[in-house]
């Protein structure tokens, strides 16, 4: 039987119709999935704040919660942090994280982390840096898009005032939380400064563009230069250069006025952390030598907040050294910084936890793994800090009849 | 006709789909081929010569565990070999770049790799072992961690062992915790009757036992950590070729020769 047109047309239209509502319906079921999972009240109670109890107040961690997807692992590892005995942390907030357009803000991970912290009593010391794709652009002259030829770390002069009135409205949203922070990150490594040689000059201009917006927008906020890697490069080496002579450096160019204190990355390598300090080794106590310049030129009064710290006891690496080593070391590391450093105000463990493996060497600076077992040195920090076992030696001497 | 036309189409499909599936079957089932798995006419083996015994450089040639294993597959494939000593962390960039053919170097089988390599059957198993003495050890290994509840058990500080002793204490109760700086020192501690029991890793274990040889111990893993040979994902043929002459070597008992005089 032929069916006329008119009927074929109204069965078409039907299934149209048909065919809108199921699509309407599913794309209302997934914004209802979207705004149930994205909604942090309604997923993670926050439950009592609290405060932290510990008996050395140097005792700081690296947390690494900007790319953790879960809100419930922030709010744990932070609660791990608190038991510990940590009184704060260092965090990065990555600038292309929160403002990937310019003026376009997105605080949702910023905003867990810093709810989080808050209820933990935790200090927050943030590290600022991570430049959007806008940004890198900025002053290229021309409309091709630089950012394909540059990192991350990229960031052009031009943007130097864009950079800092990020970091100052991320200082406004959060003043009550976070008082610290920390511009840019190893500026002295040219990986950390876009792959370009590394430029101390521009740097202090970085710092003189960021510290008036930090301070306008948060009054009480302190401002950290430097953190500065430990490194032996010297200026001919390929684009790094030597924290000792890049510190210099800084205070030649007249960045002195521009921080308030000094962010120091301080790790012990293979040696332990009393060994003496010497401008070709990379050891512990290495950031005696940029006190020294601090001193030399008049800055004795700023604290150092050390901002990476640790050892690493991964059997294929050759930077490491022992399990034992490095539990024995990291706790002496910080009695010899709280008996011998006034001036240092935080030793921040590098790291936590990595919200996932690496499967290599780094995944042995950690204290928690990525699963959140507690690493043995987690267990002998807590002891310290919470003041649970005051013994010097970690470890029964050899037996004897050996 | 219309009918016709689909029952055909799918009848047509179906066979291109029978006829793949044989192919692969076919691919999968033939004898591997050497010289496409090794198309340079020997085998060229990575190795991280830093970890003895599984293999160390003296400056004139590298030896050990591993290199003794690799000549003895190579030998099965009747194929020269090469060594390269390459640092743990270039190894496994070398073999993806078709660098080397193979890695044989204390490896650890990671799932995250899987993209980029396989492994063959495991050749070692360096996992977490309780050890005790010979008179005192358990029926089986299900009554190992209670029967530690309250003994002094030695391990080496900060390590494996020692996590894996406080996840037992958390299920089982507390034990008398001896921490030493080396697990040598641990297995001392037992040795000398100080301790009721040790945890070390099945290495630190066999290196103890060959200095002692006398002495009487009983051994029971508690954790599972297997080594393996490590070759590039896309070749596939030299996955089956190594993997067959390492499940040669284990029935043979050539691969227990060769951890006995290592380890």
């Amino acid at each position: 039987m032929l069916k006329s047109p008119r009927h074929s047309l109204r069965r078409t239209s039907k299934l149209k119709l048909a065919l809108g509502s199921v699509l309407l319906l599913l794309v209302a079921a997934i914004y209802a999935l979207y705004a149930w999972t994205a909604s942090p009240a309604e997923t993670i109670e926050l439950g009592q704040a609290q405060t932290v109890q510990t008996t050395k107040p140097l005792v700081c961690a690296h947390t690494l919660l900007e790319n953790e997807v879960e809100e419930w692992k922030i709010q744990r590892t932070l609660e791990l942090v608190r038991e510990m005995g940590a009184t704060a942390i260092v965090q990065f907030f990555p600038w292309a994280y929160f403002e990937p357009e310019a003026g376009q803000f997105r605080w949702r991970q910023a905003d867990l982390i810093v709810r989080h912290a808050k209820n933990q009593g935790l200090r927050i010391i943030a590290r600022l840096g991570l430049v959007p794709e806008w940004a890198r652009q900025a002053g290229d002259g021309s409309n091709s898009s630089a950012s394909t030829d540059t990192t991350l770390n990229f960031l052009p002069e031009a943007a130097f005032a864009d950079f800092a009135a990020f970091s100052a409205r991320l200082a406004a949203r959060y003043q009550e939380a976070i008082q610290h922070f920390i511009v840019w990150n190893e500026p002295n490594l040219s990986f950390e400064w876009g792959y370009r040689q590394v430029d101390p000059a521009a740097y202090a201009r970085l710092l003189q563009a960021t510290y008036p917006a930090l301070k306008e927008a948060n009054p009480r906020a302190l401002v950290l230069a430097g953190a500065l890697a430990p490194t032996n490069e010297a200026l001919d080496s390929g684009g790094s250069l030597k924290e000792i002579l890049y510190l210099r450096e800084l205070y030649q160019h007249g960045a002195a006025p521009y921080f308030d204190a000094l962010a120091v990355h301080s790790y012990g390598g293979t040696e332990p952390p009393d060994a003496a300090p010497a401008a070709e080794r990379l050891n512990f106590r290495r950031l005696e030598l940029q006190r020294q310049i601090m001193l030399e030129y008049g800055d004795a009064a700023k604290p150092v907040f050390i901002t990476e710290s640790g050892w690493n006891d991964h059997a294929r690496w050759t930077g490491a050294v022992r399990p034992a080593q490095r539990l024995q070391y990291t706790i002496d590391a910080f009695e010899y910084a709280r008996k011998h450093w006034s001036w240092v105000q935080q030793l921040c463990i590098w790291a936590f936890r990595f919200p996932a493996p690496v499967y290599g060497y780094p995944d042995n600076f950690t204290l928690v793994s990525p699963a959140f077992d507690k690493k043995p040195i987690y267990h002998a920090l807590q002891d310290y800090a919470r003041g649970w076992d005051a013994s010097a030696a970690r470890w029964l001497p050899p037996p004897e009849g050996t | 006709m219309k009918m016709r036309a689909r029952l055909a189409l799918t009848l047509v499909l179906l066979l291109i789909a029978g006829a793949s599936l044989f192919l692969y079957a076919a691919r999968l089932s033939r004898p591997p081929d050497i010289a496409t798995a090794f198309p340079r006419g020997f085998i060229v083996v990575g190795v991280d010569a830093s970890l003895p015994p599984f293999a160390i450089d003296d400056g004139e040639a590298v030896s050990g565990l591993d290199i003794d294993l690799a000549r003895a597959i190579a030998q099965s494939l009747e194929l020269p070999i090469r060594f390269v000593n390459i640092s743990y962390y270039g190894l496994f960039d070398a073999l993806i770049s078709a660098e080397v053919d193979l890695l044989v170097s204390a490896l650890r089988v990671e799932a995250a790799r899987a993209d980029d390599l396989r492994y063959t059957r495991h050749y070692f198993d360096n996992g977490l072992i309780l050890v005790r003495h010979s008179a005192e050890a358990s029926a089986s290994l299900d009554d190992l961690p209670d029967n530690l509840q309250g003994q002094k058990v030695a391990f080496e500080l900060g390590s494996q062992a020692d996590a894996r002793l406080r996840q037992l204490e958390d299920q089982h109760g507390p034990v008398t915790r001896l921490p030493y700086e080396l697990p040598s020192y641990a297995l001392d501690a037992l040795r000398l009757g100080q301790a009721d029991a040790a945890i070390v890793d099945a290495t630190a274990l066999r290196l103890y036992q060959r200095r002692f040889p006398d002495w009487r111990s009983e051994a029971q893993y508690l954790t599972r950590d297997p080594y393996a040979i490590a070759v590039r994902r896309d070749n596939r043929e030299a996955w089956q070729l190594v993997d067959a002459a390492l499940a040669t070597l284990k029935e043979n008992g050539e691969l227990a020769r060769i951890i006995a005089k290592w380890l």
